[in-house]
């Protein structure tokens, strides 16, 4: 689906003002039509404000020389994030009422979404202006659990603790060692940072392309056609996955093997999410998996090549690096 | 506006994706440490997790889900070839500034 174009969505917004601002002026707040031209309104233009302030607000976080407007900046970053929750929430309104379709989620299931969702946030953008490299790594883990919160709160159980073994467990143990392995001491003072830690480099002009790419993303929601759900990509139900894959299952359940039909473990009409994935990746990806194990052994050999390389004069490097700290220092 | 607050729809997953692989995009362009370039790739890779999940979910199909075993296995065979990459890069300038390599931009 193509986004619609901002102008397109400024000149929505710009025709029906005057519209918008009787419909906020409070009394026609039980109608529905005048509330859905409200949000058709206010939307765009609060999430354009967001975006505006979040690459305000990471301009002021970045690590840079001169004055330290961090504080400024994180106040201004949890402004817009605000900004943005409300504009979402107002388009949540638009959006249910056109496709009339929600998750489908327990209802307690948004306070998590916004905890969750919060820690993800304000830890990527620790990530990306914290000064020392392994606190960097650290705030990472960060946003690994509080995303695998995310798809917890989504239902997908496997997909988070995947999440969280492969990416908190393996891939970030191989960070920090190459992290350790690359710093050559931890730094005591300000001035040890290396300068390339210390500066960010071209800030504003990464904000916002950043921010921009950020609002027209999000602009896809206010397109004239939302998002509508496709019935024909539902899969099939667990009792047909079960009468297809897992015939034993099914005899199971007719009682002719009591004592595995009785344990908790296995339900003869409800599949896991481990195991409808596991189905779906077997039934229908059967060559993109091998394409995985092939790439995986490609990297494998590849990383062994890379290590194994020889580098011309690389004693003589590290002594001159040594030197070059000690008349430094 | 308080119903709408408390009610959960794939435009906030999909918000909360968008800004996880914004964020991401930012930190590969300003930072200038080689390893946390690559961090933030990572990063991306958990924005984009976020919405093939959410997606998933929308469209009551698991197809979603099971990519994302995809993209961990590409996150993983990255991770292990960008490091390797690091270590040889730091191995010959003993420094990990991406700028001590801008004569290869030609």
């Amino acid at each position: 689906m193509l986004a619609c174009p901002p102008a397109r969505i400024l000149s929505i917004a710009f025709r029906g003002r005057f519209f918008g601002v009787c419909a906020v002026s409070g009394r026609s707040a039980g109608q529905p039509t005048k509330n859905r031209a409200t949000s058709v309104i206010l939307t765009p233009i609060l999430l354009f404000v967001a975006s505006v302030l979040g690459a305000f607000a990471l301009v002021l976080l970045m690590p840079r020389p001169g004055r330290n407007l961090r504080p400024l900046g994180g106040l201004i970053a949890i402004t817009a994030l605000g900004v943005a929750w409300l504009s979402v929430a107002l388009g949540t309104d638009l959006i249910t009422q056109i496709t009339e379709d929600k998750l489908g989620l327990p209802s307690v299931a948004f306070a998590y979404y916004y905890v969750f969702s919060f820690i993800a946030i304000a830890s990527a953008v620790r990530v990306i202006t914290h000064k020392r490299p392994v606190y960097s790594a650290l705030w990472f883990i960060m946003v690994v659990l509080s995303s695998a919160g995310l798809l917890l709160v989504l239902n997908a159980e496997f997909m988070a603790f995947a999440m969280i073994i492969i990416y908190g467990g393996a891939i970030l143990v191989t960070y920090m060692f190459v992290i350790m392995l690359a710093s050559q001491n931890e730094p005591q003072h300000e001035e040890d940072i290396p300068e390339y830690d210390r500066y960010a480099r071209e800030p504003m002009w990464a904000c916002a392309a950043g921010f921009l790419l950020l609002a027209v993303l999000l602009s896809v929601y206010y397109s004239p056609n939302p998002l509508q759900a496709n019935p024909a990509a539902a899969m099939k139900t667990d009792a047909e996955l079960i009468e297809t894959h897992l015939a034993d299952r099914a005899l199971k359940a007719d009682g002719s093997n009591q004592e595995l039909a009785s344990s908790p473990s296995t339900s003869a009409t409800k599949l896991s999410n481990a195991e409808r994935v596991g189905l779906d990746l077997f039934e229908s990806h059967p060559l993109a998996i091998e394409l995985a194990g092939v790439i995986l052994l490609v990297s494998l050999i590849g990383a062994i090549v890379i290590a194994k390389t020889h580098v011309p004069n690389e004693d003589e490097l590290i002594r001159g690096a040594a030197n070059a700290k000690e008349t430094g220092a | 506006m308080l119903a709408s607050l408390s009610s959960l729809a794939l435009s906030h997953f999909l918000m909360t994706g968008a800004i996880l692989f914004v964020l991401g995009m930012i930190g590969f362009v300003t930072r200038r440490n080689l390893i946390i370039m690559f961090l933030c790739t990572e990063m991306m890779f958990q924005g984009v997790v976020i919405s093939l999940v959410a997606f998933a979910m929308f469209h009551s199909n698991v197809t979603g889900q099971t990519f994302v075993i995809f993209v961990l296995t590409i996150a993983a065979a990255e991770a292990a070839l960008a490091l390797g990459l690091v270590v040889l890069l730091f191995r010959r300038r003993r420094t990990l500034d991406a700028g001590a390599w801008s004569a290869m931009s030609g």
